[in-house]
């Protein structure tokens, strides 16, 4: 999967139809009340009983907001009332005591993540004290490579900031972008100058970090060829370790934000092909490496290495080195996949903060994946990091018999084959340098739950 | 096995077959810990009958479930057809003691003969299938069968053999290789895979069984792995090294 894909607009558009990201799998719609906190609390004390329990991994969702970017699909609150983040964070410190004592102290915590919203709408001085919490209920990993990483909105934070951020062991950043052109970030609500970025860029570099992302979105409103090809000589130019460049999927009526974009300023299905292409051609000329879905990577990151190793993940912040981690979520919204158990806290912060104020777990929703669900979750995970699936490999890890157990999907694969997307042989499945672009899409022929003519695809956002 | 794997609500495979094929009136269940004493010295069928009658297919039992408990009344041995089943007591101050793992064609119970009573507690630690041996009935058949007699002794040494093994002054590595090795050992006498194990107990019972810390437990299987003797992911565990391992089991286990 090392270079990147060759770009057929046309096949393109045969495919850009709605198909889940395949962050996990089973998907969240999959999700179920019938999961909450007892399920929870067991599945954590029945993995700390592994011969070899896992590491783990925690996930802390900031919720909030300073002002709204109309695209955005994400969980967050729009306030300007900072003591919202002193409350917020007075509650995640009794989460993380109620979580801590659940998992045995030997389990290293080798990553930690803050997204949002947007994490930096703590100050650092609250940075500062949700680690020093989180490092008293759980075991800090002191690996070089552990990772602490944090989502960054360029205009909220200053050299300063980032500084106090390396000095807490913060290591990653992923700042967002999304376009430099003025004309689009005004119609999406996000003015933000080449020259603040770059300079929490430099000020990640001075720092330390060990890689800075950088997230692009590509078919916002008013978008241009050569506007979108400006920001993304812009972005090369600074080098950011890892790129993400995203998709716009436009669903207000699920994400009601969006609401306030005007759908006339939307580029055609055929204009968002062209700015994908675009991308991909540039970032192709500028060496980075094609990991899959919407990341592309510098030969040298992790990322790219782990890919080569056989040894990248995907998980809920997208691809990653430490999927191989129970992973713990806390705040609001927040997902946790521990065991073969995926679990979700409340969407929203009243409820959250009346489960935590009662002293009890938030979990909301989860599912226990069946022995079915572990084989396909396996499967997607083979054809979403590294387009290949060895059918000897998978037939030992479940005990099944490939062709057989599968033939049903197979068939749904069929037209997909003849399209030249995956090529299928005695021993295996291999993604096409064609297919490359439509993983989400191949994917989808193993989702069993997909098959199931309740399934809601309108939930899901379109491939392209 | 093809078959039961091929079902989605089916848990989990096991690297090897989970459970034995069951027998009938003049067939012996696959993993019967009887059935080589019966066949190798040419019973008839009758004598299988008779063998079968005192038999009594019982189960499932769940994940957690008690099977005996301390103190009741000893009627029966049993055989472990599938899962695996813990034995344990609890110390004066209430804390578990681990005795032992009794996997498919093993034998629960024997160390009750002599009491009348069980003086232990069984606990289903998966689905667990048994087959019951009412036992005045099978003492007054061995009566009449030496082999099965014979069998009976072998298995009531085995069971002795056992409690002793880790009762000397070895290390964590050593403990934990010679259990490795003797449950592999186990396995393949019942036509399992002797590399591929699914341990079904949990890590704190594993610390418990040979006395250990569970971190130790966790800290050593990590340093085996780490020097290519053995691969663990969650509950599946392969031995790399058949050799290297067993070196390291011969001063617990002396063969």
């Amino acid at each position: 999967m090392a270079t990147l894909p060759p770009f057929d607009a046309d096949l393109l558009r045969r495919y850009d139809r709605p198909g889940p990201r395949y962050t996990s799998y089973p998907t969240a719609p999959q999700f179920h009340s019938g999961f909450g906190e007892t399920q929870f609390r067991h599945a954590a004390q029945l993995s700390n009983e592994d011969p070899i329990p896992r590491r783990l991994s925690l996930y802390v969702h900031v919720p909030f907001c300073f002002s709204p970017c109309f695209y955005c699909g994400c969980n967050r609150i729009i306030t300007r009332d900072h003591s919202r983040a002193d409350a917020y964070l007075s509650r995640l410190v009794r989460e993380a005591a109620m979580l801590g004592p659940l998992f045995d102290r030997d389990r290293d915590v080798m990553q930690v993540h803050l997204g949002g919203g947007t994490p930096n709408f703590l100050a650092p001085g609250q940075i500062g004290e949700l680690l020093e919490t989180l490092s008293r209920h759980f075991h800090f990993s002191q690996s070089p490579s552990r990772d602490f990483s944090i989502e960054i909105d360029p205009r909220f934070i200053n050299a300063g900031d980032v500084e106090a951020l390396a000095f807490m062991g913060f290591n990653r950043a992923s700042l967002g972008v999304q376009d430099f052109d003025p004309v689009v970030q005004q119609a999406v609500n996000r003015l933000q100058s080449v020259e603040e970025t770059q300079a929490v860029i430099d000020a990640c570099r001075t720092n330390g970090f060990r890689s800075v992302n950088v997230d692009l979105i590509y078919g916002l409103p008013r978008q241009t060829r050569e506007g979108f090809g400006k920001t993304l000589d812009t972005v090369v130019a600074s080098r950011p370790d890892r790129l993400a460049v995203y998709g716009y999927a436009h669903m207000p009526t699920l994400f009601r934000p969006q609401q306030r974009i005007n759908e006339a300023d939307l580029p055609s299905a055929e204009d968002k092909l062209g700015l994908l292409q675009l991308a991909i051609e540039k970032l192709s000329a500028a060496g980075y490496q094609y990991i899959g879905m919407d990341h592309f990577a510098l030969p040298g990151d992790d990322l790219a290495v782990a890919q080569a190793q056989g040894q990248l993940q995907r998980n809920f912040m997208g691809y990653t080195t430490h999927a191989d981690c129970d992973l713990v979520g806390l705040g609001v919204s927040s997902i946790s996949h521990v065991g073969d158990t995926y679990s979700q806290n409340p969407r929203d912060l009243p409820s959250w903060e009346i489960a935590i104020d009662a002293g009890r777990l938030p979990t909301w929703r989860g599912l226990s994946l069946d022995a079915d669900d572990v084989l396909r979750a396996d499967l997607i995970q083979q054809l979403m990091c590294h387009g290949e699936v060895d059918f000897a490999a998978l037939e030992q890890r479940h005990g099944i018999e490939f062709e057989t157990y599968f033939c049903h999907d197979l068939l749904r694969l069929q037209p997909l084959e003849a399209d030249g997307l995956v090529e299928r042989s005695a021993r295996g499945l291999r993604v096409t340098s064609r297919g490359r672009l439509l993983l989400r899409i191949i994917a989808a022929c193993f989702d069993r739950y997909l098959q199931q003519p309740q399934a809601a695809p309108s939930r899901f956002s379109k491939v392209i | 096995m093809a078959v039961a794997a091929l079902n989605p609500a089916s848990r989990r495979p096991l690297p090897s077959p989970a459970a034995a094929d069951d027998g009938d009136a003049l067939r012996f269940c696959s993993t019967c810990a009887f059935s080589d004493a019966c066949l190798s010295q040419g019973y008839d069928k009758s004598a299988l009958m008779d063998l079968h009658v005192l038999v009594e297919h019982v189960g499932p039992y769940r994940e957690g479930e008690h099977i005996f408990r301390e103190g009741d009344e000893f009627n029966a041995i049993a055989a472990v057809r599938a899962g695996t089943v813990k034995t344990y007591v609890l110390d004066a101050a209430g804390h578990e003691q681990v005795l032992g793992f009794h996997l498919p064609g093993e034998i629960i119970g024997l160390s009750a003969i002599s009491q009348s009573r069980y003086p232990c507690n069984a606990v289903a630690l998966d689905t667990v299938m048994l087959c019951r041996f009412s036992f005045p009935k099978m003492a007054l058949l061995a009566t009449r069968m030496p082999g099965l007699q014979a069998q009976l002794f072998r298995l009531l040494s085995e069971d002795i053999g056992k409690a002793s093994l880790l009762a000397g002054d070895f290390s964590a590595d050593e403990r934990m290789a010679a259990f490795l090795v003797a449950l592999s050992r186990r396995y393949q006498r019942r036509g399992f895979s002797a590399t591929r194990l699914h341990l079904t107990m949990t890590r704190t019972d594993i610390a418990n069984y040979l006395r250990l810390a569970p971190e130790t437990v966790s800290r050593v299987l990590k340093r085996l792995q780490d020097d290519g003797l053995v691969r663990v992911e969650r509950r599946e565990l392969e031995i790399l090294d058949v050799a290297r391992i067993e070196a390291l089991a011969l001063n617990v286990l002396r063969h």
